[in-house]
């Protein structure tokens, strides 16, 4: 991505609170009309990224960018940039109506009374709150305050909007209908949306980039589906939720773990030896059977029904629990008789190793 | 069981309490009905009437005993009050919006501020018609001196009522109005007043009522006869001969007080609707 195609960009910022380092030297850039998710653990600078470049707070060094100009001293209502809350931050004292028209109404740009009401009423169909208009935002659902907040930031045609964890407050179910009306109104609006989640099937289904951030530093970038498979280290793999990781130490290209030693044939380079293997290519096999590849011996625990898969969970030697998953869509679930002993097995090439070998 | 012995108890402390707390006023209001002009401040009622009510507001036809000096003190109070009661809440609202941030030499500020409601009354009164005579050489007048120790006094209330209101306030809605592009100075006026205005009014009640009765601060402060506020010209009339006047005046004036408590309660009710709509919208956070 170049620069003349760039929406916004932060240059190396960094911000402290009280000697901690939210932000550490972050620089981040994201085009026209792109969807980009920020994942990160909470307290790993997430939320005060996004209030570094709303303006909210101001950083310690290193500079923003918006549209070209630069923007780190620019107060954050002379910015131009929406911003969504967790908690909606609807205006409690105003109605719905009141609420979405606020920016105009009162912004610093002047918008005619007739233009208000127009954009009021178009953005109100547009986000299904027809008929709601005149209630006060005590009165409707999550789902429609989540809509109404959406509605007063996009009202104000804004060339970015930033969200702060938006469908965080809503209940499953609604978070799976907002997930795909985010998308669908962000493709109407043509508008760049950055937005920050703690959940990874969010940040994967939602971005077209998925960034990752730990301890105030992005430590991955890349399409969902190239995160998701090949993550940049140890501590992506392990935010992603999808992977058992193995402590262990890889010499000459061999890994030795609690399950022996298997030989790694590509390595990722990471500051610590960790093997991953997702939890969908684990196979469990009696103990009687002979392995051709990397085995484990461990106790079956318990298991979970997710709907569309099962989730088994097994304890090692050492203590350590691995899961299991299972798509039904691949069969019928196999039963594992509780404190029995199984040998898990999974192909070697399927694995992903880190280690201070790699390239 | 416990409650069986307790809950008996407790009612029987509460209405003791009760009648603590009303049972003077009570007393007065009795006495307030005593026949007039020769009726005395004591019992037995003589013979009930509205003598004393109707001798207040110069109904009765002139006797020996003087009408209560009080119709220029009362303005005098009221004004004082008023103006008191704007000029604290003003500056409690403006100091603690400040202290929502820390500043350098915070705590030293905010110690500096509660000074004004701990120091004895009648040290700050001394002091200042002290320093209003010796140091400025100025005369001392109701809404002049006065006027500043009421401020003074009233002030921390206001900053402490205040304080405590913003604390609980969210400050998301205030950030959410600026990236909609409202200046910090429009979102005060259009989402934090509003929002805070329950706050407000507890702070402009506790202002008034605290300078509408004051004494000490007054009584040092105030200046001469021509100053003299409400309290100043009660406890004057005390000092010659006390009539039930008097009381038929201290319930003309609680009756008052009830009507301003009333107003406060229907405002404060209306408000309070607004309130619960942000305490429900936290929730959700």
């Amino acid at each position: 991505m170049t620069t003349q195609t760039a929406i916004f960009r932060i240059d190396s910022v960094t911000k402290s609170y009280g000697g901690v380092k939210a932000l550490d030297a972050v620089t981040l850039e994201a085009g026209v009309n792109e969807y980009l998710s920020l994942l990160g653990p909470s307290g790993s600078g997430k939320t005060t990224l996004l209030r570094v470049i709303a303006g909210f707070e101001v950083p310690d060094s290193g500079r923003v960018f918006f549209q070209g100009r630069d923007i780190t001293n620019l107060p954050a209502h002379e910015r131009g940039i929406g911003f969504v809350f967790q908690n909606f931050a609807l205006f409690p004292h105003l109605t719905v109506r009141q609420n979405i028209a606020f920016g105009m109404a009162n912004g610093a740009v002047l918008v005619s009374s007739e233009e208000t009401a127009h954009r009021t009423q178009t953005i109100i169909d547009m986000v299904g709150l027809t008929g709601m208009e005149d209630r006060g935002v005590d009165q409707i659902s999550g789902g429609q305050r989540q809509r109404v907040a959406l509605a007063r930031t996009l009202v104000m045609q804004p060339k970015l909007v930033l969200l702060d964890e938006p469908l965080g407050a809503l209940d499953a179910n609604l978070r799976g209908r907002m997930r795909n009306e985010l998308r669908a109104i962000r493709e109407r609006m043509g508008v760049t949306f950055l937005h920050v989640t703690g959940s990874e099937t969010e940040a994967l289904a939602m971005g077209d980039s998925v960034v990752v951030l730990d301890r105030g530093r992005i430590i991955q970038r890349g399409a969902p589906d190239d995160v998701y498979s090949t993550p940049a280290s140890p501590d992506v793999a392990h935010f992603l939720n999808r992977f058992n990781l193995f402590e262990g130490t890889l010499s000459g290209g061999t890994f030795t773990g609690p399950f022996g030693s298997v030989v790694a044939a590509k390595v990722t380079r990471a500051p610590r030896d960790v093997y991953a293997i997702r939890y969908d290519r684990l196979r469990v096999s009696p103990l009687s059977a002979s392995a051709t590849g990397p085995a484990l011996k461990a106790t079956y625990i318990a298991n979970e029904y997710l709907g569309s898969s099962v989730m088994n969970f097994f304890e090692t030697a050492d203590g350590k629990v691995v899961e299991v998953e299972h798509h039904l869509s691949l069969g019928a679930p196999e039963t594992f008789e509780p404190r029995q002993d199984y040998l898990l097995t999974w192909a070697p090439e399927q694995a992903i190793v880190f280690g201070r070998e790699g390239k | 069981m416990e409650s069986r012995v307790l809950k008996p108890m407790l009612a029987v402390y509460v209405v003791a309490f009760i009648l603590f707390l009303y049972g003077p006023f009570f007393v007065l209001w009795i006495l307030s009905f005593q026949q007039g002009p020769d009726g005395g401040p004591q019992f037995p009622i003589t013979e009930w009437s509205t003598y004393w009510y109707r001798q207040i507001f110069g109904l009765t036809p002139p006797s020996r005993i003087a009408p209560l000096p009080v119709g220029e003190a009362l303005v005098r109070s009221l004004i004082l009050a008023f103006m008191t009661m704007v000029t604290s809440t003003v500056l409690g609202v403006m100091s603690a919006q400040a202290f929502r941030r820390k500043f350098r030499g915070s705590g030293f500020v905010f110690y500096l501020i509660v000074l004004g409601m701990m120091v004895p009354g009648v040290l700050t009164g001394l002091g200042t018609s002290l320093l209003a005579n010796n140091v400025f050489e100025i005369t001392r007048h109701w809404y002049t001196t006065a006027f500043a120790t009421h401020v003074a006094y009233t002030f921390p209330f206001a900053f402490l009522v205040m304080l405590a209101i913003l604390n609980r306030f969210d400050s998301s809605v205030e950030e959410a109005a600026w990236s909609l592009g409202v200046s910090p100075w429009k979102t005060f006026r259009k989402v934090t007043f509003p929002l805070i205005f329950p706050g407000v009014l507890s702070a402009m009640l506790f202002a008034f009522t605290l300078s509408f009765d004051e004494f000490p601060r007054s009584l040092f402060a105030a200046g001469g006869t021509e100053d003299q506020t409400l309290p100043l010209a009660i406890y004057g009339t005390f000092s010659v001969e006390i009539h039930p006047n008097i009381f038929a005046f201290g319930v003309l004036t609680t009756l008052f007080s009830f009507a301003l408590l009333s107003v406060y309660g229907i405002l404060m009710g209306l408000s309070v609707r607004r309130a619960r709509k942000l305490a429900m919208q936290e929730e959700i956070a």
